[in-house]
Protein backbone atom coordinates (compact mmCIF):
# COMPACT_ATOMS: atom_id res chain seq x y z
CA UNK A 1 0.00 0.00 0.00
CA UNK A 2 1.68 3.06 -1.27
CA UNK A 3 1.23 6.76 -0.86
CA UNK A 4 0.86 8.76 -4.02
CA UNK A 5 1.42 12.49 -3.69
CA UNK A 6 0.68 14.90 -6.49
CA UNK A 7 1.71 18.46 -5.67
CA UNK A 8 0.94 21.48 -7.84
CA UNK A 9 1.37 19.41 -10.95
CA UNK A 10 1.47 21.30 -14.24
CA UNK A 11 1.86 20.13 -17.79
CA UNK A 12 1.68 22.33 -20.84
CA UNK A 13 2.32 21.19 -24.38
CA UNK A 14 4.08 23.73 -26.58
CA UNK A 15 2.29 25.02 -29.65
CA UNK A 16 2.69 22.69 -32.58
CA UNK A 17 2.37 25.38 -35.25
CA UNK A 18 3.48 28.96 -35.00
CA UNK A 19 -0.05 30.38 -34.96
CA UNK A 20 -1.58 27.98 -32.45
CA UNK A 21 -1.41 28.42 -28.68
CA UNK A 22 0.20 26.07 -26.21
CA UNK A 23 -2.27 23.82 -24.43
CA UNK A 24 -2.52 23.20 -20.73
CA UNK A 25 -3.21 19.54 -20.06
CA UNK A 26 -2.83 19.70 -16.30
CA UNK A 27 -3.12 22.92 -14.26
CA UNK A 28 -2.02 23.05 -10.64
CA UNK A 29 -3.30 19.62 -9.67
CA UNK A 30 -2.78 18.43 -6.11
CA UNK A 31 -4.08 15.35 -4.33
CA UNK A 32 -2.85 12.55 -2.16
CA UNK A 33 -3.98 8.96 -1.95
CA UNK A 34 -2.73 6.13 0.18
CA UNK A 35 -3.68 2.87 1.79
CA UNK A 36 -6.14 0.29 0.60
CA UNK A 37 -8.22 2.59 -1.57
CA UNK A 38 -9.66 2.48 -5.05
CA UNK A 39 -9.50 6.00 -6.43
CA UNK A 40 -10.96 6.97 -9.76
CA UNK A 41 -10.10 9.99 -11.84
CA UNK A 42 -13.00 11.00 -14.09
CA UNK A 43 -13.40 13.83 -16.50
CA UNK A 44 -14.35 14.68 -20.05
CA UNK A 45 -11.84 13.86 -22.77
CA UNK A 46 -9.06 16.42 -22.89
CA UNK A 47 -8.97 16.98 -19.14
CA UNK A 48 -5.50 15.54 -18.82
CA UNK A 49 -6.32 12.06 -17.54
CA UNK A 50 -3.95 10.25 -19.87
CA UNK A 51 -1.26 12.88 -19.36
CA UNK A 52 -1.49 12.32 -15.61
CA UNK A 53 -0.95 8.59 -16.08
CA UNK A 54 1.92 9.18 -18.51
CA UNK A 55 3.63 11.38 -15.93
CA UNK A 56 3.06 8.80 -13.20
CA UNK A 57 4.52 6.03 -15.34
CA UNK A 58 7.52 8.15 -16.36
CA UNK A 59 6.70 8.35 -20.06
CA UNK A 60 6.32 12.13 -19.82
CA UNK A 61 8.00 14.80 -17.71
CA UNK A 62 5.86 17.37 -15.85
CA UNK A 63 6.32 21.06 -16.67
CA UNK A 64 6.03 21.97 -13.00
CA UNK A 65 5.23 20.51 -9.60
CA UNK A 66 6.05 17.00 -8.55
CA UNK A 67 4.65 13.52 -8.14
CA UNK A 68 5.99 10.94 -5.78
CA UNK A 69 5.03 7.39 -5.03
CA UNK A 70 6.48 6.07 -1.83
CA UNK A 71 6.28 2.78 -0.05
CA UNK A 72 7.98 3.25 3.29
CA UNK A 73 11.66 3.74 2.55
CA UNK A 74 11.91 1.97 -0.77
CA UNK A 75 10.89 2.89 -4.30
CA UNK A 76 7.29 1.82 -4.91
CA UNK A 77 6.48 -0.76 -7.56
CA UNK A 78 3.83 0.13 -10.13
CA UNK A 79 1.51 -2.05 -12.15
CA UNK A 80 -0.29 -0.97 -15.31
CA UNK A 81 -3.45 -1.93 -17.13
CA UNK A 82 -3.82 -0.16 -20.46
CA UNK A 83 -6.78 0.56 -22.70
CA UNK A 84 -5.70 -2.28 -24.95
CA UNK A 85 -4.30 -5.53 -23.55
CA UNK A 86 -0.78 -4.81 -24.92
CA UNK A 87 0.29 -8.44 -24.87
CA UNK A 88 3.20 -9.76 -26.94
CA UNK A 89 1.30 -11.50 -29.76
CA UNK A 90 4.13 -13.95 -30.47
CA UNK A 91 4.38 -15.21 -26.89
CA UNK A 92 1.95 -17.40 -24.98
CA UNK A 93 -0.11 -16.06 -22.10
CA UNK A 94 2.29 -17.63 -19.59
CA UNK A 95 5.33 -16.16 -21.36
CA UNK A 96 3.61 -12.78 -21.36
CA UNK A 97 3.20 -13.02 -17.60
CA UNK A 98 6.80 -14.11 -17.06
CA UNK A 99 7.97 -11.22 -19.26
CA UNK A 100 7.26 -8.71 -16.46
CA UNK A 101 7.70 -10.82 -13.31
CA UNK A 102 11.09 -10.83 -11.66
CA UNK A 103 12.49 -13.41 -9.28
CA UNK A 104 13.40 -17.07 -9.55
CA UNK A 105 11.75 -18.98 -12.41
CA UNK A 106 9.77 -21.29 -10.13
CA UNK A 107 8.50 -18.44 -8.02
CA UNK A 108 7.62 -16.35 -11.07
CA UNK A 109 5.70 -19.23 -12.58
CA UNK A 110 3.86 -19.77 -9.31
CA UNK A 111 2.86 -16.18 -9.17
CA UNK A 112 1.75 -16.08 -12.80
CA UNK A 113 -0.40 -19.17 -12.27
CA UNK A 114 -1.93 -17.69 -9.14
CA UNK A 115 -3.01 -14.46 -10.80
CA UNK A 116 -4.23 -16.16 -13.96
CA UNK A 117 -6.44 -18.27 -11.72
CA UNK A 118 -7.62 -15.13 -9.97
CA UNK A 119 -8.88 -13.62 -13.23
CA UNK A 120 -10.55 -16.91 -14.12
CA UNK A 121 -8.09 -18.07 -16.76
CA UNK A 122 -6.30 -20.98 -15.05
CA UNK A 123 -5.87 -22.95 -18.29
CA UNK A 124 -4.97 -20.16 -20.72
CA UNK A 125 -1.22 -20.27 -20.06
CA UNK A 126 -0.29 -22.16 -23.20
CA UNK A 127 -2.50 -20.18 -25.54
CA UNK A 128 -1.45 -17.29 -27.71
CA UNK A 129 -3.27 -13.96 -27.17
CA UNK A 130 -4.85 -14.20 -30.61
CA UNK A 131 -6.68 -17.33 -29.47
CA UNK A 132 -8.45 -15.42 -26.70
CA UNK A 133 -11.41 -13.05 -26.89
CA UNK A 134 -10.87 -9.32 -26.27
CA UNK A 135 -12.25 -9.64 -22.75
CA UNK A 136 -9.98 -12.58 -21.95
CA UNK A 137 -6.96 -10.70 -23.28
CA UNK A 138 -7.80 -7.76 -21.05
CA UNK A 139 -8.08 -10.16 -18.10
CA UNK A 140 -4.57 -11.39 -18.87
CA UNK A 141 -3.52 -7.72 -18.84
CA UNK A 142 -5.10 -7.34 -15.40
CA UNK A 143 -3.48 -10.54 -14.12
CA UNK A 144 -0.14 -9.28 -15.41
CA UNK A 145 -0.55 -5.97 -13.57
CA UNK A 146 -1.37 -7.69 -10.27
CA UNK A 147 1.37 -10.30 -10.73
CA UNK A 148 4.16 -7.76 -10.25
CA UNK A 149 2.60 -7.24 -6.79
CA UNK A 150 2.48 -3.48 -7.27
CA UNK A 151 2.24 -0.98 -4.46
CA UNK A 152 0.21 1.22 -6.78
CA UNK A 153 -1.85 -0.05 -9.68
CA UNK A 154 -2.57 2.37 -12.52
CA UNK A 155 -5.49 1.55 -14.78
CA UNK A 156 -6.17 3.58 -17.92
CA UNK A 157 -9.77 3.07 -19.09
CA UNK A 158 -9.21 -0.68 -19.19
CA UNK A 159 -12.79 -1.56 -20.15
CA UNK A 160 -13.48 1.16 -22.68
CA UNK A 161 -12.72 -1.02 -25.71
CA UNK A 162 -14.90 -3.91 -24.57
CA UNK A 163 -18.56 -4.58 -25.18
CA UNK A 164 -20.96 -3.60 -22.38
CA UNK A 165 -21.65 -7.11 -21.13
CA UNK A 166 -17.99 -8.15 -21.01
CA UNK A 167 -17.08 -4.87 -19.31
CA UNK A 168 -19.76 -5.39 -16.68
CA UNK A 169 -18.43 -8.85 -15.84
CA UNK A 170 -14.87 -7.58 -15.60
CA UNK A 171 -15.87 -4.72 -13.29
CA UNK A 172 -17.31 -7.22 -10.83
CA UNK A 173 -14.25 -9.44 -11.11
CA UNK A 174 -11.91 -6.50 -10.60
CA UNK A 175 -13.68 -5.59 -7.36
CA UNK A 176 -13.29 -9.15 -6.06
CA UNK A 177 -9.58 -9.16 -6.85
CA UNK A 178 -9.15 -5.74 -5.30
CA UNK A 179 -10.89 -6.85 -2.08
CA UNK A 180 -8.60 -9.90 -1.94
CA UNK A 181 -5.32 -8.19 -2.74
CA UNK A 182 -5.70 -4.86 -0.94
CA UNK A 183 -3.79 -2.78 -3.47
CA UNK A 184 -3.85 0.96 -3.94
CA UNK A 185 -5.53 1.58 -7.28
CA UNK A 186 -5.70 4.70 -9.40
CA UNK A 187 -8.29 4.11 -12.08
CA UNK A 188 -8.87 6.55 -14.92
CA UNK A 189 -12.12 6.65 -16.86
CA UNK A 190 -14.53 8.98 -18.60
CA UNK A 191 -17.48 6.86 -17.46
CA UNK A 192 -18.99 8.26 -14.27
CA UNK A 193 -21.22 5.28 -13.57
CA UNK A 194 -18.17 3.03 -13.77
CA UNK A 195 -16.28 5.33 -11.41
CA UNK A 196 -19.04 5.22 -8.80
CA UNK A 197 -19.45 1.47 -9.00
CA UNK A 198 -15.76 0.77 -8.49
CA UNK A 199 -14.22 3.35 -6.24
CA UNK A 200 -13.98 4.69 -2.68
CA UNK A 201 -13.19 8.13 -3.92
CA UNK A 202 -13.79 9.97 -7.15
CA UNK A 203 -11.57 12.82 -8.32
CA UNK A 204 -13.40 14.84 -10.93
CA UNK A 205 -11.20 16.81 -13.29
CA UNK A 206 -12.32 19.80 -15.34
CA UNK A 207 -10.87 20.69 -18.75
CA UNK A 208 -7.39 22.12 -18.31
CA UNK A 209 -6.62 19.42 -15.78
CA UNK A 210 -7.71 21.10 -12.58
CA UNK A 211 -9.43 19.30 -9.72
CA UNK A 212 -13.14 20.14 -9.71
CA UNK A 213 -14.48 17.82 -7.03
CA UNK A 214 -13.19 15.18 -4.63
CA UNK A 215 -16.10 12.90 -3.72
CA UNK A 216 -15.97 9.95 -1.30
CA UNK A 217 -18.21 6.96 -2.09
CA UNK A 218 -18.82 5.09 1.16
CA UNK A 219 -20.47 1.89 0.03
CA UNK A 220 -19.28 -1.68 0.67
CA UNK A 221 -17.61 -3.73 -2.08
CA UNK A 222 -18.40 -5.62 -4.21
CA UNK A 223 -21.01 -3.37 -5.73
CA UNK A 224 -23.35 -4.14 -8.56
CA UNK A 225 -24.44 -1.59 -11.12
CA UNK A 226 -28.04 -2.49 -10.23
CA UNK A 227 -27.70 -1.64 -6.49
CA UNK A 228 -30.01 1.23 -5.50
CA UNK A 229 -27.35 3.03 -3.45
CA UNK A 230 -24.92 2.79 -6.34
CA UNK A 231 -27.54 4.17 -8.73
CA UNK A 232 -28.27 7.07 -6.37
CA UNK A 233 -24.60 7.90 -5.96
CA UNK A 234 -24.23 7.77 -9.73
CA UNK A 235 -27.13 10.19 -10.20
CA UNK A 236 -25.62 12.58 -7.67
CA UNK A 237 -22.23 12.54 -9.33
CA UNK A 238 -23.73 12.94 -12.79
CA UNK A 239 -25.49 16.07 -11.50
CA UNK A 240 -22.18 17.49 -10.32
CA UNK A 241 -20.63 16.62 -13.65
CA UNK A 242 -23.39 18.48 -15.53
CA UNK A 243 -22.97 21.52 -13.29
CA UNK A 244 -19.26 21.49 -14.03
CA UNK A 245 -19.89 21.32 -17.76
CA UNK A 246 -22.31 24.26 -17.58
CA UNK A 247 -19.72 26.31 -15.71
CA UNK A 248 -17.06 25.40 -18.23
CA UNK A 249 -19.33 26.35 -21.14
CA UNK A 250 -20.27 29.65 -19.47
CA UNK A 251 -16.61 30.47 -18.83
CA UNK A 252 -15.77 29.71 -22.43
CA UNK A 253 -18.62 31.92 -23.66
CA UNK A 254 -17.41 34.92 -21.63
CA UNK A 255 -13.88 34.30 -22.85
CA UNK A 256 -15.00 34.38 -26.46
CA UNK A 257 -17.15 37.48 -25.84
CA UNK A 258 -14.36 39.49 -24.23
CA UNK B 1 -45.89 -18.29 -49.05
CA UNK B 2 -42.19 -17.98 -49.39
CA UNK B 3 -40.02 -20.73 -48.11
CA UNK B 4 -36.41 -20.34 -47.15
CA UNK B 5 -34.19 -23.05 -48.45
CA UNK B 6 -30.63 -23.11 -47.23
CA UNK B 7 -28.14 -25.11 -49.17
CA UNK B 8 -24.43 -25.16 -48.93
CA UNK B 9 -23.02 -24.58 -52.35
CA UNK B 10 -20.94 -27.37 -53.75
CA UNK B 11 -22.39 -30.05 -51.54
CA UNK B 12 -25.74 -30.75 -53.17
CA UNK B 13 -24.36 -33.73 -54.99
CA UNK B 14 -21.39 -35.75 -53.79
CA UNK B 15 -18.59 -35.65 -56.34
CA UNK B 16 -17.03 -38.87 -57.62
CA UNK B 17 -13.29 -39.26 -57.42
CA UNK B 18 -12.91 -38.19 -61.08
CA UNK B 19 -15.08 -35.16 -60.44
CA UNK B 20 -12.90 -34.21 -57.50
CA UNK B 21 -9.75 -34.64 -59.56
CA UNK B 22 -11.13 -32.43 -62.32
CA UNK B 23 -11.80 -29.66 -59.84
CA UNK B 24 -8.60 -30.03 -57.88
CA UNK B 25 -5.81 -27.48 -57.61
CA UNK B 26 -3.25 -30.08 -58.65
CA UNK B 27 -4.95 -30.45 -62.00
CA UNK B 28 -5.09 -26.69 -62.46
CA UNK B 29 -1.39 -26.46 -61.77
CA UNK B 30 -0.65 -29.32 -64.12
CA UNK B 31 -2.68 -27.57 -66.82
CA UNK B 32 -0.60 -24.42 -66.41
CA UNK B 33 2.63 -26.41 -66.90
CA UNK B 34 1.20 -28.07 -70.01
CA UNK B 35 0.21 -24.70 -71.38
CA UNK B 36 3.76 -23.41 -70.89
CA UNK B 37 5.15 -26.46 -72.69
CA UNK B 38 2.82 -25.84 -75.64
CA UNK B 39 3.84 -22.18 -75.87
CA UNK B 40 7.49 -23.19 -75.67
CA UNK B 41 7.03 -25.74 -78.46
CA UNK B 42 5.26 -23.16 -80.65
CA UNK B 43 8.04 -20.60 -80.17
CA UNK B 44 10.62 -23.27 -81.01
CA UNK B 45 8.76 -24.15 -84.23
CA UNK B 46 8.96 -20.60 -85.53
CA UNK B 47 12.44 -19.78 -84.28
CA UNK B 48 15.16 -22.13 -85.52
CA UNK B 49 17.85 -21.18 -83.05
CA UNK B 50 15.55 -21.65 -80.06
CA UNK B 51 15.55 -25.30 -78.87
CA UNK B 52 12.18 -27.00 -78.28
CA UNK B 53 11.20 -28.98 -75.20
CA UNK B 54 11.89 -32.40 -76.69
CA UNK B 55 15.43 -31.43 -77.69
CA UNK B 56 16.13 -29.89 -74.31
CA UNK B 57 14.82 -32.81 -72.30
CA UNK B 58 16.79 -35.25 -74.46
CA UNK B 59 19.90 -33.22 -73.71
CA UNK B 60 19.01 -33.08 -70.03
CA UNK B 61 18.68 -36.85 -69.98
CA UNK B 62 22.15 -37.39 -71.44
CA UNK B 63 23.59 -34.72 -69.13
CA UNK B 64 22.18 -36.55 -66.14
CA UNK B 65 22.79 -40.16 -67.18
CA UNK B 66 26.14 -40.01 -68.99
CA UNK B 67 28.12 -39.33 -72.15
CA UNK B 68 31.13 -37.34 -73.23
CA UNK B 69 31.52 -33.97 -74.87
CA UNK B 70 34.88 -32.46 -75.69
CA UNK B 71 36.80 -32.19 -72.46
CA UNK B 72 33.96 -32.73 -69.99
CA UNK B 73 32.35 -35.83 -68.61
CA UNK B 74 28.59 -35.79 -68.59
CA UNK B 75 26.44 -37.76 -66.18
CA UNK B 76 27.90 -36.09 -63.14
CA UNK B 77 25.42 -33.25 -63.09
CA UNK B 78 25.66 -33.02 -59.31
CA UNK B 79 29.27 -31.91 -59.58
CA UNK B 80 28.50 -28.37 -60.72
CA UNK B 81 25.98 -28.11 -57.86
CA UNK B 82 28.62 -29.33 -55.42
CA UNK B 83 30.89 -26.51 -56.60
CA UNK B 84 28.18 -23.86 -56.54
CA UNK B 85 26.44 -24.59 -53.25
CA UNK B 86 29.33 -23.75 -50.87
CA UNK B 87 29.83 -20.41 -52.66
CA UNK B 88 26.10 -19.74 -52.48
CA UNK B 89 25.82 -20.73 -48.82
CA UNK B 90 28.81 -18.64 -47.84
CA UNK B 91 27.50 -15.62 -49.73
CA UNK B 92 24.07 -15.90 -48.11
CA UNK B 93 25.54 -16.46 -44.65
CA UNK B 94 27.64 -13.30 -44.91
CA UNK B 95 24.63 -11.36 -46.22
CA UNK B 96 22.49 -12.50 -43.30
CA UNK B 97 25.05 -11.59 -40.65
CA UNK B 98 26.03 -8.22 -42.11
CA UNK B 99 22.44 -7.53 -43.20
CA UNK B 100 21.14 -8.00 -39.66
CA UNK B 101 23.93 -5.87 -38.19
CA UNK B 102 23.39 -3.08 -40.73
CA UNK B 103 19.63 -3.30 -40.31
CA UNK B 104 19.83 -3.04 -36.53
CA UNK B 105 22.18 -0.06 -36.74
CA UNK B 106 20.06 1.80 -39.29
CA UNK B 107 16.74 0.82 -37.70
CA UNK B 108 17.90 1.78 -34.22
CA UNK B 109 19.28 5.23 -34.90
CA UNK B 110 17.82 8.20 -36.75
CA UNK B 111 21.30 9.44 -37.55
CA UNK B 112 22.46 6.15 -39.04
CA UNK B 113 19.26 6.01 -41.04
CA UNK B 114 19.83 9.46 -42.49
CA UNK B 115 23.40 8.47 -43.29
CA UNK B 116 22.88 5.08 -44.92
CA UNK B 117 19.29 4.76 -46.07
CA UNK B 118 19.78 6.08 -49.61
CA UNK B 119 22.96 4.07 -50.10
CA UNK B 120 21.02 0.97 -49.15
CA UNK B 121 18.28 1.76 -51.64
CA UNK B 122 20.86 2.20 -54.41
CA UNK B 123 22.32 -1.19 -53.51
CA UNK B 124 18.88 -2.79 -53.67
CA UNK B 125 18.36 -1.33 -57.13
CA UNK B 126 21.74 -2.46 -58.55
CA UNK B 127 21.43 -5.61 -60.67
CA UNK B 128 23.64 -8.58 -59.83
CA UNK B 129 25.32 -8.46 -63.21
CA UNK B 130 27.02 -5.17 -62.29
CA UNK B 131 28.66 -6.89 -59.32
CA UNK B 132 29.55 -9.90 -61.42
CA UNK B 133 31.44 -7.62 -63.85
CA UNK B 134 33.05 -5.51 -61.16
CA UNK B 135 34.25 -8.40 -59.01
CA UNK B 136 35.68 -10.12 -62.07
CA UNK B 137 37.62 -6.94 -62.84
CA UNK B 138 38.82 -6.57 -59.25
CA UNK B 139 39.57 -10.15 -58.34
CA UNK B 140 39.82 -12.07 -61.57
CA UNK B 141 38.82 -15.73 -61.69
CA UNK B 142 38.11 -17.62 -58.50
CA UNK B 143 35.75 -18.26 -55.63
CA UNK B 144 36.19 -14.82 -54.06
CA UNK B 145 34.60 -12.98 -56.94
CA UNK B 146 31.60 -15.34 -56.96
CA UNK B 147 31.03 -15.24 -53.20
CA UNK B 148 31.32 -11.47 -53.10
CA UNK B 149 28.93 -11.04 -56.02
CA UNK B 150 26.42 -13.19 -54.15
CA UNK B 151 26.92 -11.31 -50.92
CA UNK B 152 26.70 -7.84 -52.47
CA UNK B 153 23.52 -8.69 -54.34
CA UNK B 154 21.69 -10.39 -51.46
CA UNK B 155 22.83 -8.31 -48.50
CA UNK B 156 20.78 -5.12 -49.11
CA UNK B 157 17.53 -7.09 -49.15
CA UNK B 158 18.25 -8.51 -45.71
CA UNK B 159 19.24 -5.10 -44.33
CA UNK B 160 16.20 -3.27 -45.75
CA UNK B 161 13.83 -5.84 -44.30
CA UNK B 162 15.46 -5.75 -40.87
CA UNK B 163 15.23 -1.93 -40.85
CA UNK B 164 11.53 -2.14 -41.63
CA UNK B 165 11.01 -4.81 -38.99
CA UNK B 166 12.66 -2.74 -36.28
CA UNK B 167 10.69 0.35 -37.21
CA UNK B 168 7.47 -1.67 -37.14
CA UNK B 169 7.82 -2.82 -33.51
CA UNK B 170 4.51 -1.66 -31.98
CA UNK B 171 4.92 1.50 -29.90
CA UNK B 172 2.36 0.23 -27.39
CA UNK B 173 4.53 -2.76 -26.60
CA UNK B 174 7.63 -0.59 -26.26
CA UNK B 175 5.78 1.61 -23.76
CA UNK B 176 4.39 -1.36 -21.88
CA UNK B 177 7.90 -2.79 -21.55
CA UNK B 178 9.26 0.52 -20.36
CA UNK B 179 6.46 0.96 -17.79
CA UNK B 180 7.20 -2.46 -16.33
CA UNK B 181 10.98 -1.85 -16.37
CA UNK B 182 11.55 -5.02 -18.36
CA UNK B 183 15.26 -5.80 -18.67
CA UNK B 184 17.10 -5.15 -21.91
CA UNK B 185 17.76 -8.86 -22.37
CA UNK B 186 14.08 -9.75 -22.08
CA UNK B 187 13.04 -6.89 -24.33
CA UNK B 188 15.36 -8.15 -27.09
CA UNK B 189 14.51 -11.79 -26.64
CA UNK B 190 10.75 -11.56 -26.29
CA UNK B 191 9.78 -8.34 -28.06
CA UNK B 192 12.31 -7.06 -30.60
CA UNK B 193 13.62 -10.29 -32.07
CA UNK B 194 10.18 -11.91 -32.54
CA UNK B 195 8.85 -8.66 -34.00
CA UNK B 196 11.64 -8.61 -36.56
CA UNK B 197 11.58 -12.35 -37.33
CA UNK B 198 8.83 -12.08 -39.93
CA UNK B 199 10.69 -9.34 -41.76
CA UNK B 200 13.94 -11.29 -41.47
CA UNK B 201 12.30 -14.26 -43.17
CA UNK B 202 11.03 -12.09 -45.97
CA UNK B 203 14.58 -10.77 -46.26
CA UNK B 204 16.04 -14.28 -46.29
CA UNK B 205 13.70 -15.42 -49.05
CA UNK B 206 14.59 -12.41 -51.17
CA UNK B 207 18.27 -12.90 -50.41
CA UNK B 208 18.15 -16.55 -51.45
CA UNK B 209 16.40 -15.83 -54.73
CA UNK B 210 18.55 -12.81 -55.61
CA UNK B 211 21.68 -14.57 -54.35
CA UNK B 212 21.03 -17.64 -56.48
CA UNK B 213 20.85 -15.44 -59.57
CA UNK B 214 24.01 -13.68 -58.48
CA UNK B 215 26.03 -16.84 -57.82
CA UNK B 216 25.27 -18.03 -61.35
CA UNK B 217 26.22 -14.72 -62.91
CA UNK B 218 29.38 -14.70 -60.83
CA UNK B 219 30.27 -18.17 -62.03
CA UNK B 220 29.43 -17.26 -65.60
CA UNK B 221 32.21 -14.66 -65.55
CA UNK B 222 34.64 -15.74 -62.85
CA UNK B 223 34.58 -19.52 -62.27
CA UNK B 224 35.82 -22.66 -63.95
CA UNK B 225 33.26 -24.99 -62.43
CA UNK B 226 29.75 -24.80 -60.98
CA UNK B 227 26.25 -24.42 -62.35
CA UNK B 228 26.82 -20.99 -63.89
CA UNK B 229 30.03 -22.09 -65.54
CA UNK B 230 28.34 -25.20 -66.96
CA UNK B 231 25.54 -23.15 -68.52
CA UNK B 232 28.15 -20.92 -70.09
CA UNK B 233 30.13 -23.92 -71.33
CA UNK B 234 27.17 -25.11 -73.43
CA UNK B 235 26.35 -21.57 -74.48
CA UNK B 236 29.89 -21.03 -75.72
CA UNK B 237 29.77 -24.41 -77.46
CA UNK B 238 26.71 -23.22 -79.38
CA UNK B 239 24.62 -25.97 -77.77
CA UNK B 240 21.61 -23.89 -76.83
CA UNK B 241 19.62 -26.93 -75.72
CA UNK B 242 22.34 -27.49 -73.11
CA UNK B 243 22.12 -23.92 -71.97
CA UNK B 244 18.32 -24.13 -71.60
CA UNK B 245 18.62 -27.52 -69.88
CA UNK B 246 20.81 -25.95 -67.20
CA UNK B 247 18.43 -23.03 -66.86
CA UNK B 248 15.74 -25.58 -66.05
CA UNK B 249 17.92 -27.30 -63.43
CA UNK B 250 18.71 -23.93 -62.00
CA UNK B 251 15.05 -22.92 -61.71
CA UNK B 252 14.07 -26.33 -60.30
CA UNK B 253 16.66 -25.95 -57.56
CA UNK B 254 15.47 -22.55 -56.38
CA UNK B 255 11.80 -23.58 -56.46
CA UNK B 256 12.50 -26.70 -54.41
CA UNK B 257 14.62 -24.79 -51.92
CA UNK B 258 11.92 -22.18 -51.46
CA UNK B 259 9.06 -24.65 -51.12
CA UNK B 260 10.76 -27.33 -49.07
CA UNK B 261 12.90 -25.30 -46.73
CA UNK B 262 12.05 -21.63 -46.54
CA UNK B 263 8.27 -21.81 -46.54
CA UNK B 264 8.37 -24.46 -43.81
CA UNK B 265 10.75 -22.45 -41.66
CA UNK B 266 8.52 -19.45 -42.11
CA UNK B 267 5.43 -21.35 -41.09
CA UNK B 268 7.18 -22.52 -37.94
CA UNK B 269 8.20 -19.00 -37.01
CA UNK B 270 4.64 -17.78 -37.40
CA UNK B 271 2.90 -20.37 -35.25
CA UNK B 272 1.74 -17.59 -32.93
CA UNK B 273 -0.04 -15.83 -35.78
CA UNK B 274 -1.58 -18.89 -37.34
CA UNK B 275 -2.79 -20.39 -34.08
CA UNK B 276 -6.17 -18.71 -34.41
CA UNK B 277 -6.77 -19.68 -38.03
CA UNK B 278 -9.52 -22.16 -38.68
CA UNK B 279 -8.76 -25.27 -40.69
CA UNK B 280 -10.43 -23.70 -43.74
CA UNK B 281 -8.40 -20.51 -43.52
CA UNK B 282 -5.18 -22.41 -43.01
CA UNK B 283 -5.84 -24.43 -46.14
CA UNK B 284 -6.62 -21.28 -48.10
CA UNK B 285 -3.40 -19.71 -46.91
CA UNK B 286 -1.35 -22.74 -47.84
CA UNK B 287 -2.73 -22.56 -51.33
CA UNK B 288 -1.83 -18.88 -51.47
CA UNK B 289 1.78 -19.49 -50.58
CA UNK B 290 1.84 -22.69 -52.58
CA UNK B 291 2.98 -25.25 -50.06
CA UNK B 292 0.00 -27.54 -50.39
CA UNK B 293 1.22 -31.02 -51.06
CA UNK B 294 4.86 -29.92 -51.01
Amino acid sequence: MATLQVEHLNKTFPAIERRSRSTTAIGDLSFEIGGHVFVTVVGPSGCGKSTLLNILSGIEEPTGGRVSVSEGERQARLGYVFQEPRLLPWRTVMQNMLYVIEGSPAEARDRATRYLRMVGLPDAGDQFPSQLSGGMQQRVGIARAFSVEPDLLLMDEPFSHLDAITARGLREQLQEIWVQTKKTVLFVTHDITEAVQLSNRVLMLAPGGRLYADVPIDLPHPRRASDTEVAMAQAELLRQFETMQKEVDAARATEIAS
Amino acid sequence: MSQAVVTRSGSERPLGSIGRLLRSDQLARLASYLFLLVVWQLVALYEDRFPGPAEVFRFLWIEVTGGRHGGIVRGEFLEPFAATLPRFALGIAISMVLGVVTGVVIGGSKFAEALFRDTLLVLVALPAIIWAFLTQMWMGLGDDAVVITTFLSAFPFVAVNVVQGIQAVPRDLLRMSRSYHVSRYRRWRHMLIPAVTGYLFAGLRFAVIVGWNAVLLGEWFSASDGVGWRSRYWYDANRYQGFVAWVILFIAFIVLLDRLVLVRLQRRAFRWRDAQLTAVERQAEEIDIGVKGA
